[in-house]
């Protein structure tokens, strides 16, 4: 009997612990959405205004192109899915859903006939992978968050080196971003989305107003040449930063119930234990009262 | 003692005391029964409503002057202070030998289910209190006994010849799983059976009676009960008297033995209901304070000798689920294989329930059942115990917070679980489904499969209930067919 109380006990003692490293977590991550989320805000008036300049350069001139505006660039059929993970535990399912979405697409492509290559950021990600004796192509891990800008500078260099690559073996046909849109605080959705070929939308329909007549130095082409780069580089870090800010608002959320789970395992052992040591206290009562009324009984006179 | 042995047998007393289940009987001087004697008295019948009736006591203590201290294996309903008792100047005998088998017995052997106007034809009676058999007689052999429920063979093999306890609190199967055994073992045994119903249920007794002579197994066994109704006297003697026609069985005609008791439990919670009436001081929790012997003159009993074996079944009631109540944990010590029934695996539905971790036996060791079925048991007792482990972080975190190995490890218990359940033949009427054997290699190959991770592709349910692999394959491919469609 003593022997249950003292498990439970300990039970009781080791569920506390958790308790509060949990609530600490919730805390951080809680101060931490805000800031990961301004970081979101202040990269987007740049990539809109890429967009806009992208738009406006392949609009007015119809010789300009690209490799990455080609409809069909269809060479070694590698198709190469960058997915985005966390590289931390506690995060509830952040990084098993944007996991998730990116076999979907994966098995999408096979049955298309093609090659998903992987491209993960994130240890979580890159041990799912292994695990399953499927290594990542590449992998980015672990990173830190405040260089994600550096990282995805990085991850844009080496795939559109690989996109452009002439070597079948390298090469890459298309690229998928797998990642976690942060959509509020509440919510927020792990989508997939092709990056390369890239589709063109017309500059007009999104400028309101009168459309400016632009002149291209040293020419179309050139600005062409310069703009796409620096466009996937800054989609890849605004993703990135995205997904940042949404596996703060996951850990938050996913702590939140972990303290809530921790404090009914403590609700259950505490019951559990006074029952325990209720029982421990009748009994002994009992055992007193039952023996000193049979010593009673017998006529026995104790000294 | 010796002196008044050799007494008279007639010596009469009188009732100078009822204390319930306990009287006390003044005999003259020189004349006092033996301890162990069976006394008689005689209940006329009355106007109200009491048959006449001859009460067994037995004498349990010597009080002095005369005085002794007996118990009555009846009610002592109709007992008169003053009244007669006769001593028979021997112990409580039972009848033994071919004239038992088919035939139910209460405690002082008085058959029961004989039809109207039949008496039977008794060659012998032995008395039910005997010593254990010499040191130098016990079997010392061991061999592994295969029931074909997979959870028992893999992980409490049970011992050919051996002791047997099958615990679990209120409700969690052992009659069913002692029926089980008796319906798997008994009817596939070529000696005979001895079947003790120790303070339970009067219609499981009156069941299984009925389904014994249904499947004509009654023809090979004895029984004898005593059951929740008797007294505690009663209650006390049962298992003695049916383990003394088993005795028979086994030093006189030199067979090999089942002897099953449902509930060994009720045989120390009836001694220590006479206990404290004889004015023995109770011991930790209220029992009495010679449980632990009491418990031992039975169970060194309960044993093989050269060449013919007792292999013994018993179940034994938990109180409380308390497996440190005094109890249970005397009867430890004396088994071989002790299945744990847990409420925890009963309630999730999973029959047998018995607990993977806590069950154990003696012989499960790569001594005695090989290498092979050794390893796979430890490796299944391995897996559960690290998914009772991971429990409390799935319960705070989840399960995405498992690492991989840990996620694949909690899929493989969760397989483990179910596979350890079965169909048996005792709940086809309820399933439908006709129960199963499973040979010791299938069980062994089945789980080794498991483990290896050769099944991870099929879903749970499809191991629920089942006999072997080939049945989970079966029902795998179903509900592929189902899924299809």
């Amino acid at each position: 009997m003593g022997a249950q109380q003292r498990e439970y006990k300990q039970r009781i003692g080791s569920a506390q612990g958790m308790k509060k490293i949990f609530k600490a977590k919730e805390m951080v991550a809680a101060s931490r959405i805000s800031k990961a989320h301004a970081r979101v805000l202040a990269t987007t008036p740049y990539a809109d205004a890429l967009t806009q300049a992208i738009g406006a350069v392949a609009t007015h001139s119809q010789e300009a192109q690209h490799p990455f505006l080609q409809a069909d660039r269809a060479q070694s059929g590698r198709v190469a899915i960058l997915l985005i993970t966390a590289d931390r535990g506690m995060t509830g399912s952040y990084s098993h859903n944007a996991i998730r979405t990116a076999e979907e697409l994966a098995n999408t492509l096979i049955d298309e006939g093609k090659t998903p290559v992987l491209y993960v950021v994130g240890r979580k990600g890159e041990a799912y992978f292994r695990f399953r004796n499927r290594d990542p192509h590449r992998a980015w891990a672990p990173y830190s968050e405040p260089e994600l800008g550096s990282l995805g500078q990085d991850i844009a260099h080496t795939l559109t080196a690989d996109l452009l690559s002439e070597d079948p073996e390298t090469h890459l046909d298309e690229l998928y971003l797998v990642g976690t849109r942060f959509l509020s605080r509440f919510k927020q959705a792990a989508r997939a989305s092709r990056l390369v070929p890239m589709q063109l939308v017309d500059a007009e329909d999104h400028v309101p107003g009168a459309f400016p007549l632009y002149e291209f130095a040293p020419d179309a082409e050139t600005t062409l040449q310069e703009l796409i780069p620096r466009y996937v580089e800054s989609r890849i870090v605004n993703l990135l930063m995205q997904s940042m800010a949404s596996e703060h608002a996951a850990t938050q959320r996913a702590m939140q119930t972990a303290t809530d789970n921790a404090q009914t395992q403590i609700d259950k052992f505490t019951r559990l234990a006074n029952t325990a040591r209720q029982a421990e206290i009748t009994q002994e009562i009992t055992e007193i009262v039952g023996g000193a009324d049979a010593l009673a009984g017998s006529g026995r006179t104790e000294r | 003692m010796t002196t008044t042995a050799s007494a008279p047998a007639t010596a009469t007393g009188r009732i100078a005391r009822v204390t319930g289940a306990v009287v006390d009987i003044e005999f003259p001087p020189g004349n006092i029964p033996a301890m162990y004697n069976a006394l008689h008295a005689s209940v006329e019948a009355s106007s109200a409503g009491l048959d006449s009736a001859v009460i067994t006591l037995e004498t349990a203590q010597h009080l002095g002057d005369g005085m002794i201290r007996a118990i009555a294996l009846k009610p002592t309903d109709g007992l008169v202070r003053g009244q007669d008792v006769t001593d028979t100047g021997a112990p409580i005998s039972v009848p033994v030998g071919d004239v038992t088998l088919g035939t139910v017995f209460d405690t002082v052997g008085n058959a029961l289910n004989l039809p109207e106007g039949e008496t039977l034809e008794v060659t012998e009676r032995w008395p039910i209190h005997r010593k254990a058999p010499n040191f130098d007689q016990l079997e010392s052999k061991t061999q592994m006994f295969e029931t074909g429920i997979k959870s028992i063979d893999l992980l409490t093999p049970y011992v050919q010849g051996g002791k047997i306890g099958l615990f679990g609190g209120a409700g969690v199967g052992k009659t069913v799983l002692i029926q089980e055994m008796i319906y798997r073992v008994a009817n596939n045994h070529d000696g005979v059976s001895v079947f003790a119903g120790v303070g339970e249920r009067t219609r499981e007794g009156w069941d299984l009676i009925e389904e014994m002579t249904e499947s004509g197994v009654i023809e090979k066994t004895a029984l004898v009960f005593g059951q929740m109704d008797e007294p505690p006297g009663t209650r006390l003697r049962v298992a003695l008297s049916a383990l003394t026609m088993a005795e028979y069985f086994r030093d006189v005609q030199s067979q090999d033995v089942l002897l099953f008791i449902d509930n060994i439990f009720r045989f120390t919670q009836a001694g220590s209901e006479v206990s404290t009436l004889l004015g023995r001081m109770p011991s930790a929790v209220g029992y009495q304070p010679n449980l632990a012997d009491e418990m031992g003159v039975l169970q060194e009993r309960i044993t093989s000798t050269r060449g013919h074996s007792i292999t013994s079944m018993q179940a034994i009631y938990v109180p409380a689920d308390d497996y440190t109540d005094p109890a249970p944990a005397t009867t430890f010590a004396h088994l071989d294989a002790t299945t744990e029934l847990s409420r925890e695996i009963a309630s999730r539905g999973l029959y047998p329930a018995i607990d993977p971790l806590t069950s154990t036996s003696r012989i499960l060791d790569p001594q005695y059942v090989g290498q092979d079925h050794y390893g796979t048991a430890v490796r299944v007792k391995q897996i559960l115990q690290r998914n009772k482990e991971l429990q409390d972080i799935i319960a705070m975190l989840g399960v995405d917070e498992l690492s991989e190995e840990d996620k694949i490890t909690v899929s493989r218990a969760r397989r483990i679980q179910q596979f350890l359940s079965q169909n048996t033949h005792l709940a086809k009427q309820f399933t439908g489904v006709d129960g199963s054997d499973v040979p010791l290699r299938d069980t062994i190959e089945g789980f080794k499969g498991i483990c290896d991770g050769e099944f991870d592709h099929i879903s749970e349910q499809a191991f629920f209930n089942v006999g072997g692999i080939d049945m989970v394959m079966e029902n795998h491919h179903r509900i592929q067919k189902e899924l299809g469609a």
